[in-house]
């Protein structure tokens, strides 16, 4: 479908739903495409091609929403659909809370949501970037098997809503993933990466090979830690998985509105080092969380959310700036970097920035005479508390001032806004991990459960 | 259905492809979210398409299509086989998948009141009750969270061995969070129940305690402290060694690891990986359980699966694929999230078999260390041989007395070392939780389960 026909549905859509009696509307239209390679064991293994499009249709009736969606566009299914997302909308009780949606407004000129490279790249292309990838993380000896995935992206979609907002937009998406796995007599290790955005960046990508492949081999050497408190060396890749859910998790408004997050009531209050800044900022140029208008037709714009160590601001959509009486930051979400149909629109941070500092990696290191470089780490914190515990994936000891061995079988415990606070050194280079753009940050201090 | 699927197989085929699948999935599905007494989402879904696969000389292509029209069907099986041969032209590892019987099955998910039956306003009204429930056990709860979940799934599968399968697929799914503030105090406490089959799920017992029973963790949980970092002996309860198993060696299990050199169980077959008193089992053919299903995605009956017998490692969980490459029977363990994901080899109902000691004496041996209940969620490595599970509540164990309320544990543990740290199996076996597991990005409906048992030397993440 070209991306005329998707306005079009979208907006005969919006038109059937309010005669059927809804008060508000919007409707996603959406047609993407995915081209994906995967590698096993340094072979290709499977090319696929996933051809995804639908309507997801949000009707609202006395402040209660109802959402449906199909996979259909023919108008007797989008019919079908209409109703029953108002049928939804009339089985739910009266939210006196909700106000409106989002009205008729420019979307901001975000450059660098769609690149025709990726949006046109034939399944060959992706299968030898897949192949680039896994050669880079595979030169060294020790190296007994790569797995490794690319995918590449596009996605049409229209947006419209009753309230006259009708607009479409173009976006793609590349990312990478590799696991490098390396054997020496009866040791194993692996070490893995990734990289995210909108745009081809071959660089970027080896370089997350090469990552990996170091790292499998480093961590071949391993040592135990006893438990204690260590200062903690957070590499971007296990900060931004772990800010990504204490801050865009934390400071979402229906959580604080309904006094389930740890940062409720905290608004002008210091909960970081005076070193730290935070923003989400939805108009960065090829990054994967950046859009021209959010989930609900709110024109995107960065705004501070820890200045200097100061809570800004919370994570708004319509609903909750509605129920404040602010306007909202433009965080209702429709996905990840390319939209779907098939969810009604949640708050979401868009990229999460942390500012930079001053200091090199090395530098940082060269600062730690003895601590923990946490690389990778797939645990969250409890947003009702804020404590964060959780293991260390992959981790290395820092010994006299240098990165050393693997660290076996270890844990972190740590509170978020202490976390926060005890950040002493900010790296001068960041990089863009899950979804957030973070540099190296140094904690100076944690609670390491080793089991030396 | 069948037509349509048998159609876009011989297409596939006479298009050079050596073997070929087909699934076909008419999907609806209604989900509803109730926030602090007002329905905060209600959703409907209605999904029809297909996915096709071709192998060709090692290599496959994937194609799924949201459209169900013989031209549109043909398309996607024609995409299938062109991007398998853009794969086989870069492949390094070759193997053929050699003939199978063909299967013609149907499997009927058993239910008494079919979801799509049921209207929307009782499915409403139900977890509007659930969020109810939750705010009248105490003042002290603060804010309430129900969620109502199920699906229906019309599945065909055909392949090019002959397999015609289809499934009626049924489940629901009811959860609930409660947060409990008291003096400035922030906690959580949820509980969740679900199974395959129809409306009659909800209307029992178990659904309707939802709420009081997460109300109450919350509760309980203002008591407590954060959990103790360090090495301690743990007794698990149900929930955890299901979720050890899952996560401590189900997924190593899994022969696309195996091959792939990612799992530290390679070439540990008939091997001693385990305490002898340790036998561990993957069987989705257990009727009324979450991961139940009788047929695999790929059309191979599923069976009963063993994983470790006394010890030893007997098997792993195979796909079409990787029982080609290691030369043994598949066994049905492939699924696909849906009809546009690749089927993929997934745990179904895991967990560590009965022993013959009493969980009290377990508990009564233990000079120093943590009683871990209730599981949150868990996640491995394979290639690291590492592995991690949060815990819902942990109680400080001195003496074989149960003392101090934690929150938050989190174990971890290396797994060719874990289960050869079991002390003691209790005889009080008990299938866990309904759950989700991901891999690969894709998301399949599990169960966990298993006695109390006790493990040596765990390593236990905390903030003390």
């Amino acid at each position: 479908m070209n991306v005329a026909d998707i306005q079009d549905l979208a907006e005969k859509a919006v038109r059937k739903v309010m005669k059927l009696g809804a008060s508000h509307c919007d409707v996603v239209a959406v047609d993407s495409s995915y081209v994906v390679a995967e590698i096993e064991k340094s072979s290709v293994k499977q090319s696929s091609v996933i051809k995804d499009s639908g309507i997801g249709i949000r009707a609202f009736r006395n402040g209660a929403s109802g959402f449906a969606y199909t996979t259909k566009h023919d108008s007797k299914a989008v019919d079908t659909v209409a109703r029953l997302a108002v049928s939804q909308a009339g089985a739910g009780t009266p939210d006196p809370d909700f106000k409106d949606l989002p009205g008729d407004a420019r979307p901001s000129k975000v450059d660098g949501l769609y690149e025709a490279r990726v949006g046109r790249m034939p399944p060959e292309a992706v299968v030898d970037l897949a192949i680039a990838l896994t050669n880079s993380a595979s030169t060294d000896r020790r190296i007994v098997a790569v797995n490794a995935g690319v995918s590449a992206g596009s996605c049409s979609f229209a947006l419209a809503n009753s309230r006259g907002f009708s607009k479409t937009q173009r976006t793609t998406s590349i990312e990478s993933s590799v696991e490098s796995v390396a054997r020496s007599d009866d040791k194993m290790f692996s070490g893995v990466d990734g990289s995210w955005g909108r745009r081809l960046d071959r660089v970027a990508m080896i370089v997350s090979g090469r990552n990996a492949m170091e790292h499998a081999v480093r961590g071949l050497r391993s040592k135990r830690l006893p438990t204690g408190d260590y200062p903690v060396v957070l590499d971007p890749l296990a900060g931004g998985f772990i800010l990504l859910s204490a801050l865009g998790g934390g400071l979402n408004a229906e959580s604080v509105q309904r006094k389930r997050s740890y940062l409720s009531g905290l608004l002008g209050s210091k909960i970081a080092t005076n070193r730290l800044t935070v923003h989400d900022d939805p108009t960065l140029s090829w990054a994967s969380g950046s859009y021209a208008f959010d989930g609900e037709g709110t024109p995107a714009k960065r705004h501070s959310i820890i200045d200097k160590g100061i809570l800004r601001s919370y994570l708004h959509d319509s609903y909750t700036a509605g129920k404040e009486g602010v306007d909202s930051t433009g965080n209702s979400s429709r996905g990840g970097a390319n939209w779907t149909y098939r969810h009604p629109p949640s708050i979401s941070s868009s990229n999460i920035v942390v500012s930079k500092g001053d200091a090199s990696f090395e530098e940082i290191v060269r600062d730690t005479r003895r601590g923990v470089y946490l690389r990778v780490t797939y645990d969250y914190p409890n947003l009702a508390t804020g404590e964060f515990s959780g293991l260390m994936m992959e981790s290395y000891l820092i010994e006299k001032r240098e990165i050393g061995p693997s660290i076996q079988q270890s844990t972190i415990g740590i509170g978020c806004v202490d976390l926060l606070s005890r950040i002493d050194m900010i790296g001068k280079k960041q990089r863009d991990a899950f979804g957030a753009r973070v540099p190296p940050l140094r904690i100076s201090r944690a609670r390491i459960g080793g089991s030396g | 259905m069948d037509d349509l699927a048998q159609g876009a197989v011989d297409y596939a085929m006479s298009l050079g492809a050596e073997f070929a699948d087909v699934r076909i999935e008419s999907t609806v599905g209604t989900n509803i979210v109730v926030m602090d007494g007002r329905t905060k989402t209600m959703s409907a879904q209605e999904e029809t398409g297909c996915g096709i696969r071709a192998f060709v000389g090692g290599a496959w292509g994937f194609s799924s299509s949201n459209a169900l029209t013989r031209p549109s069907i043909r398309e996607a099986a024609k995409s299938a086989v062109m991007m398998a041969a853009a794969a086989k032209s870069k492949a390094k590892i070759r193997y053929k998948i050699k003939g199978s019987r063909a299967v013609k099955a149907r499997d009927v998910f058993r239910c008494k009141e079919r979801l799509s039956d049921v209207g929307v306003d009782e499915k409403v009204a139900f977890a509007l009750s659930l969020d109810k429930s939750m705010r009248s056990v105490d003042s002290r709860i603060s804010s309430t969270n129900s969620r109502y979940d199920d699906l229906e799934v019309e599945r065909v599968v055909a392949n090019s061995f002959g397999s015609v399968v289809s499934a009626r697929e049924s489940w629901a799914l009811a959860a609930c969070s409660a947060w409990a503030r008291s003096e400035g105090i922030l906690q959580r406490g949820h509980a969740s129940f679900g199974s395959v089959g129809g409306y009659e799920l909800m209307r029992g017992e178990p659904a309707a305690n939802l709420g009081v029973e997460a109300a109450s963790q919350g509760l309980r949980l203002l008591e407590s402290k954060p959990a103790p970092a360090g090495r301690y002996t743990c007794i698990l309860d149900n929930k955890m060694t299901g979720m050890m198993a899952h996560e401590a060696f189900g997924h190593a299990c899994e022969a696309d690891a195996v091959l792939s050199s990612s799992s530290v169980l390679e070439g540990l077959l008939g091997k001693k990986v385990a305490h002898e008193s340790i036998s561990m089992y993957d069987d989705p053919t257990i009727k009324g359980t979450f991961g139940y299903f009788s047929i695999d995605w790929e059309g191979v009956r599923a069976k009963k699966h063993t994983l470790i017998e006394n010890g030893v490692l007997k098997g792993y969980l195979h796909n079409i694929e990787t029982s080609n490459r290691m030369g043994v029977e598949p066994n049905g363990a492939a699924r696909a999230q849906s009809y546009n994901s690749p089927p993929i080899i997934r745990m179904s109902n895991t967990f560590i078999g009965p022993g013959d000691r009493k969980k009290d004496e377990l508990i009564g041996e233990v000079k120093h260390g943590l009683l871990i209940q209730g599981n949150q969620y868990g996640y491995v490595e394979p290639a690291k041989g590492q592995f991690m599970f949060k815990c819902d509540e942990a109680h400080e164990i001195v003496r074989g007395e149960i003392g101090q309320r934690y929150r938050d544990a989190s174990l971890s543990g290396v797994i060719l070392e874990v289960l050869h740290s079991v002390t003691g199996v209790a005889d009080d076996f008990l299938l866990g939780d309904p759950g989700y597991c991901g891999k690969f990005g894709q998301s399949a409906r599990t169960t966990d389960g298993g006695p109390h048992i006790c493990v040596t030397n765990m390593v236990v993440g905390g903030l003390s």
